[in-house]
């Protein structure tokens, strides 16, 4: 086995007593931004990101990725303790965690979403390992126009995946498209869109939106709200977090199911609140116990989370062997890769497979670090919640815009930060998908590479994406996801398989 | 106030003006074809298109919905009231730190946001801010090596 040798060679680049330490910072970090509203995966990523441009790849790499794991635990941990989603994809979770925790078993509540948030991203880590060498191997074959038809492939499925309207999900990707293309066009040379502000000059950075879209955005909304904390007290008994353990085993289909809609749901770009929202609603219909959801079931619990984690995880699949992101947080981080001089996708593999495996076997390690680090710290990040958000309010809005400068020393780029949080704030109020603007800002360039490269070659024909089988397979896929809301419609009269998973926005 | 309809029409017209001026933009690059392929206007002018339609496409979704919408509230008074201070706070910001730099910014606004919008005593909110900027200067400044944007105080105390 190719795959099991290389990760071994892996596990010899990730284990140094550096980049455990890169890890326990990082998923510490990740926690943190989990937990404090405002501050969620993609733009404590982002926040981060220009902090590692002088790091050696593949220590930036184990930074980022940890605070993204730590990340996800956070979200899990406000949603049980506080009903309060620290994350999009932890939504799910507060349906049947706080209701578990409010009966007075916050530590069951925390223990079954942390292993079962394990389990899945270890599912996620496990598919990466057998696939990814696979599929980028596979991907060395695409050419132009397979290429431009895997990204048509991503932003399809977001349409017709990623549970907002179909409309507001293409308008979203249409302003992703729009700001990736200020400034420098990369084929000719030449500058467009900038309305003759010389600020545009060098484009909008995707850092400086995403902490604007999801940071500032976010804390518009929690300032509206006037939030109130009100959070259960969890002082976690290691007895407590054993019974959960052995309790595990008892929901293995809940368990394996969640994986497989996880799993699916990052490498087609749904995203992890997707996977997790579908996944409850599947879990809801399919248990024994569901007329029990929503009063504190463990299969309400550990649903949503598996899927959350495996979708989270394996959403780096996409990116590293393919250079198409499968979610906010990992299009960032597929940004800084480019940032960092790394070519994201199949040929990286072949370029530097010491950054890929040791990536990968960071994955495993930084998840078992993730876990026990969770359940040490769930205390002490609860009572960082207990500051009044009028005092750490403030402090996360001036972390946001410190950011914002740092990515490019721009003052200019403080009041893109202002304008994209404005934006976000209307778009998440009116369930318009923030991933997908993001992704598209990412690869926009690439993507229009990919189609003026593919329109050179076949003479400006659009037949070129129906030209050989693979790209013909594609295109097809492609068009199925864009309009599989009107499909599934047709296929089942059935009520209610995938309703919970579709009312929901997109993280 | 603002009705859950006013809204999402509000915003479907916005969202296509913006398609329009990505449009207008494109159209000043050339959106034909040249010797190289495809001129650069070309891509930006589809995506601009694709963003008028489907903002059209939203707009008429909120009309037909119309009822339901209507009832359905966006913004109302103490809301709407605290998002507006929050946006002037954050304006402010932002001017004060293009004009003294990001650290004396940060006390600023944090001390006057703990105390306008939080209803603590000034010292508090001045104190949360000075830790902030402390913070910054010690993680970035000095750890990290990242400078931050300094105004007339860093200047005539020698920090640079």
């Amino acid at each position: 086995m190719d795959n099991i040798a290389s990760l071994f060679y892996g596990f010899g680049v990730a284990l140094s007593a550096y980049h455990i330490g890169l890890m326990i910072v990082g998923v510490l970090l990740g926690i943190l931004v989990g937990v404090l509203p405002g501050l969620g995966a993609p733009n404590g990523v982002s926040l981060l990101l220009p902090l590692t441009f002088a790091m050696d790849p593949v220590a930036a790499i184990i930074l980022l990725t940890s605070i993204y794991w730590g990340a996800l635990f956070g979200g899990s941990t406000t949603s049980i303790l506080f009903n309060i989603p620290g994350e999009p994809s932890s939504v799910a979770t507060t349906f049947d965690g706080y209701p578990l925790a409010h009966k007075g078993e916050p530590t069951r509540a925390l223990s079954f979403a942390f292993l079962s948030a394990g389990f899945g991203a270890l599912v996620g880590v496990i598919v990466i390992t057998l696939l990814s060498s696979a599929v980028a191997r596979f991907a060395l074959k695409f050419s132009s126009p397979e290429f431009f038809a895997v990204y048509l492939l991503a932003f399809c499925s977001f349409v017709g995946l990623g549970g907002a309207s179909p409309f507001k999900s293409i308008v979203a990707i249409g302003f992703g498209f729009a700001f990736g293309a200020v400034g420098m066009d990369s084929v000719s040379g030449s500058l467009r869109l900038t309305y003759g502000f010389d600020e545009l000059l060098a484009g909008i950075s995707f850092l400086v939106a995403v902490i604007g879209l999801f940071g500032i955005g976010e804390l518009i909304l929690t300032v509206e709200q006037g939030l109130e904390l009100a959070g259960i007290r969890a002082r976690i008994s290691p007895r407590d977090v054993l019974s959960a353990a052995l309790a595990m085993p008892r929901y293995w289909v809940a368990l394996l199911r969640s994986a497989a809609v996880g799993c699916w749901m990052g490498i087609t770009p749904g995203g992890p609140t997707a996977a997790s929202f579908m996944s409850y609603g599947l879990a809801k219909r399919f248990s024994r116990n569901r007329d029990k959801f929503g009063t504190g079931e463990p299969e309400g619990i550990i649903s949503p989370e598996t899927a959350d984690h495996a979708a989270g995880t394996s959403a780096m699949l996409p990116m590293i062997a393919l250079g198409v992101p499968g979610s906010a947080t990992a299009a960032v981080m597929m940004g800084g890769l480019m940032i960092w001089g790394l070519n994201p996708g199949p040929m990286l593999f072949v370029e530097r497979p010491d950054f890929v495996w040791g990536l990968i076997a960071s994955m495993y390690l930084g998840n078992v670090v993730a876990v026990i680090l969770v359940l040490a710290t769930v205390p002490l990040f609860a009572s960082i919640l207990r500051v009044p958000f009028a005092l750490i309010g403030p402090v996360i809005v001036v972390i946001c815009f410190v950011g914002a400068y740092t990515v490019g020393n721009h003052t200019f780029d403080l009041w893109l930060a202002l304008a994209f949080g404005l934006v976000g704030y209307v778009f998440k109020k009116l369930d318009y998908p923030i991933a997908p603007l993001v992704l598209a800002m990412v690869i926009g360039d690439k993507a229009e590479d990919a189609f003026r490269q593919s329109m050179i070659m076949s003479g400006g024909s659009l037949s070129i994406f129906w030209s050989n089988g693979l790209v013909a397979t594609l295109t097809c896929a492609a068009l199925v996801l864009l309009f599989w809301p009107l499909i599934a419609a047709g296929l089942r009269r059935l009520p209610g398989l995938l309703s919970t998973g579709r009312r929901t926005p997109a993280a | 106030m603002a009705s859950r309809f006013q809204a999402e029409l509000a915003t479907a017209l916005g969202t296509a003006a913006f398609g329009a001026v990505v449009v207008a933009g494109a159209i000043e690059y050339g959106i034909g074809w040249d010797s190289a392929g495809p001129e650069p206007g070309a891509f930006p002018f589809y995506v601009g298109i694709l963003i008028i339609v489907a903002s059209l496409a939203n707009g008429v979704q909120a009309l037909a919905q119309h009822r339901a919408l209507a009832a359905a509230g966006f913004l109302d008074g103490p809301h709407a009231r605290r998002v507006l201070i929050f946006m002037a706070l954050s304006v402010a910001f932002v001017i004060l730190a293009s004009l003294l730099g990001l650290y004396v910014a940060a006390v600023l606004y944090v001390a006057a946001a703990a105390w306008w919008q939080g209803g603590y005593r000034p010292w508090v909110g001045a104190a949360c801010g000075i830790a902030t900027a402390l913070f910054f200067y010690v993680v970035l400044e000095k750890a990290f090596q990242v400078p931050l944007l300094k105004g007339p105080l860093e200047a005539a105390l020698g920090i640079h």
